[in-house]
């Protein structure tokens, strides 16, 4: 494989060296976009949590930021809170390993003097996190998600066949790769659990799905409103299965070492499913959230997705959209059906794409700027408006 | 009766602010939404719009729709990615048929990012130049609707919004249990121009994309702290009516056109309450 670089963290390394400023919930957002204004090489964040520590997904919300601020991609984190209550989070970063500052509203009489202060305490973050340098990186550090967003009939004979051999070859070389979105494994759920590398993750990956069916069941909901996707239907797929089996190539041939839950972090390299939702932006911070540095994206209806923090590198399923999204799309996986390449020779050119994006080559999604951020709730307040009890969201999110 | 400035949409209605909305059908066109309105309108960032089923889907679309509808919106520009689950085709349409004038940018449609950005930025300018030459007319104070975000319906409460009955001002009230942004966007799709919010006594104020927020503070340690970021906070000692007295007051100054203390710091969140997981 191609040299690696990147930025060595105490316990894992980085491929970007952001500075994060983290607002601890919705009514920081202000003073956080306003402490980064201006500030290159810190970013911002802004996110829909209000706060009420009575929510139900008070838990589920705090491990998906500290998870996302303990990324290897960030250098260093300021959180920015409302009052002291904030601090748990900003204790959470800490106990994590990672290097946090902490700042409220509170404490400097509103916006406009908690963005004057929280500018000089981001001055010396930026500091040291330039003092990083990029050093030569083993492939074995490298945490890859595996996306796909707005499918079409091609994605499971182009892009996402040749995206799984790119992930077998990195699990090959003792790296880790992460397969997501749940309701799109549908169907797909006992080729993956095959593959387990026992039977107890075997049985996990099909649980998560039969949980994931029986909530739909429960809300009294038809999964068929909403998958596939309108989009998804008119790029040619005709069921969720369809879509599923597609998917699942993403995945390639390896084990399956684990099935892991929404923004959690594998404690070992191999294959792994993570248990989040479809929705390209959702999954895409449970996938950062767990420790990825960088997301693989197939897509077939053209999205220009991004993340914050970490590089998403685009692949289209055909060659249309990707000369029609000029400049949106990193690789054009299209050129398999055309036979203009072979499935093989498109999996080393997504795991050479990859390789050279870790090592700073700036994504189209990064030159866009896109940088969408999503917060999972799953203990939706009225859940009884569609039948559903509290019980199966829970029972859902695991333990 | 006092009389106001403001301005008169087609369906009678006034409002106290002239806005063009720059508004994404789906977080996927959040970005594009964001980098259009440097031409011109107000934008907003939400997280929703794909993957939503039943029930949770339709409310969504309707306070999309609501809010687009608000009378301080003069234009609407949809911004669609094109695969999404809440169609952004089907809801300008239907915002054309109610009356909106409204455009579509689509980001799959116009050939990605580049061209969605041109043409999303010459119309921003284009509507955003008509906008402007809309005239603000004299319209009768009971012609203004103010939504009351003030959980908790303690003396306070029940003062302010006695003040706005006494002075024939309309109020609505936010949803039992909903409150803070997601009551603002469920107000908003109801018509109210004007919002009158205090926040729970340990979180901040938030403003709103589309309607003027006044906040009032509760006079907590937390609120006390961050008094600037208030338009109202409590004197020692003062009574809830004449408090109450000073919020209408100050209510009608904002509509009147100064800025709130939200408008003032850009604060333009849009938080959409979902009835059921995303999918």
């Amino acid at each position: 494989m191609d040299e690696l670089t990147g930025y060595r963290r105490d316990t894992a390394w980085g491929v970007r060296n952001h500075v994060l400023v983290l607002p601890a919930r919705a009514g920081a957002n202000v003073a956080a976009a306003g402490i980064a204004a201006d500030a290159p090489g810190a970013v911002a964040i802004r996110h829909e949590w209000v706060g009420h520590s009575d929510d139900g997904d008070a838990a589920l919300v705090l491990r998906t930021l500290a998870g996302f601020a303990c990324n290897p991609n960030v250098a260093a984190v300021l959180v920015v809170g409302v009052g002291p209550a904030d601090e748990t989070l900003a204790a959470e970063i800490a106990a994590r390993g990672q290097r946090v500052e902490f700042l409220t509203l509170a404490n400097h009489r509103g916006t406009a003097g908690t963005v004057a202060a929280g500018q000089g305490i981001l001055s010396s973050l930026l500091a040291s996190a330039a003092a990083c340098e990029r050093e030569l990186m083993p492939v074995s550090a490298l945490v890859v998600g595996l996306e796909c967003g707005g499918s079409d009939a091609l994605s499971g004979i182009t892009a996402n066949p040749a995206l799984g051999i790119a992930s077998d070859r990195l699990v090959a070389g003792g790296a880790t790769t992460m397969l997501s979105e749940v309701p799109e494994l549908v169907g797909a759920e006992r080729l993956l659990a095959a593959r387990a590398v026992s039977p107890e993750v075997g049985e996990r990956m099909i649980a998560v799905v039969e949980s994931f069916e029986r909530e739909v069941e429960a809300l009294g909901i038809d999964i068929r409103g909403a998958q596939p996707t309108p989009g998804n239907i008119e790029g040619g797929l005709t069921t969720i299965e369809e879509k599923s089996l597609g998917a699942a190539k993403k995945a390639g041939n390896a084990p399956l070492t684990g099935v892991i839950n929404f923004a959690e972090r594998p404690h070992e390299p191999g294959l792994y499913v993570m248990d989040t939702p479809g929705h390209d932006i959702e999954q895409m911070v449970g996938l950062v959230a767990g420790g990825c540095q960088i997301v693989a994206f197939t897509t077939g209806r053209g999205t220009p997705t991004g993340s914050p923090i970490a590089p998403c590198l685009k692949i289209s399923t055909n060659s249309r959209i990707f000369e029609r999204m000029q400049g949106d799309i990193d690789l054009d996986a299209g050129r398999v059906v055309d036979g203009y390449v072979t499935l093989a020779e498109m999996g080393d050119e997504i795991l050479a794409a990859l390789l050279a994006t870790c090592a700073g080559k700036p994504t189209a999604s990064e030159r866009r700027g896109n940088s969408e951020f999503a917060i999972r709730r799953t203990a939706i307040a009225s859940a009884t408006v569609l039948g559903g009890s509290p019980e199966t969201a829970k029972a859902r999110e695991g333990s | 009766m006092r009389t106001l400035r403001g301005y008169r949409r087609e369906d009678g209605r006034f409002g106290v602010r002239n806005h063009l909305l720059v508004l994404p059908s789906v977080v996927c066109s959040t970005h594009v939404a964001s980098e259009i309105t440097v031409a011109g309108g107000v934008g907003v960032v939400h997280q929703h719009g794909c993957l939503q089923v039943g029930d949770d889907l339709q409310h969504s679309e309707r306070l999309l729709t609501g809010v687009a509808l608000n009378p301080n919106v003069g234009a609407v520009l949809v911004v669609s990615l094109g695969c999404e689950t809440l169609r952004g085709a089907g809801l300008a349409r239907r915002l054309g048929e109610r009356g909106a004038t409204v455009e579509l940018v689509g980001i799959q449609a116009d050939g990605g990012t580049a061209a969605a950005l041109v043409h999303g930025r010459e119309a921003a300018t284009r509507m955003g130049g008509e906008l402007s030459r809309r005239e603000e007319v004299e319209f009768a104070g009971d012609a203004l609707v103010v939504g009351l975000d003030l959980p908790g319906e303690d003396v306070e409460a029940r003062a302010i919004e006695a003040a706005f009955d006494e002075a024939g001002i309309a109020t609505v009230q936010a949803p039992a249990g909903v409150e803070g942004p997601e009551a603002h966007v469920e107000l908003a799709a109801d018509g109210v121009v004007v919002i009158v919010s205090r926040p729970p006594a340990e979180e901040a104020p938030i403003g709103f994309a589309v309607c003027p927020v006044v906040a009032v503070s509760s006079g907590s340690d937390l609120h006390s702290a961050i008094a600037e970021d208030f338009d109202v906070s409590p004197k020692p000692d003062e009574a809830p009516t004449a408090l109450a007295q000073r919020v209408l007051a100050a209510t009608l100054g904002h509509a009147a056109g100064t800025p709130t203390a939200a408008e003032s710091r850009g604060s333009r969140e849009f938080v959409l309450r979902r009835l059921a997981v995303t999918m």
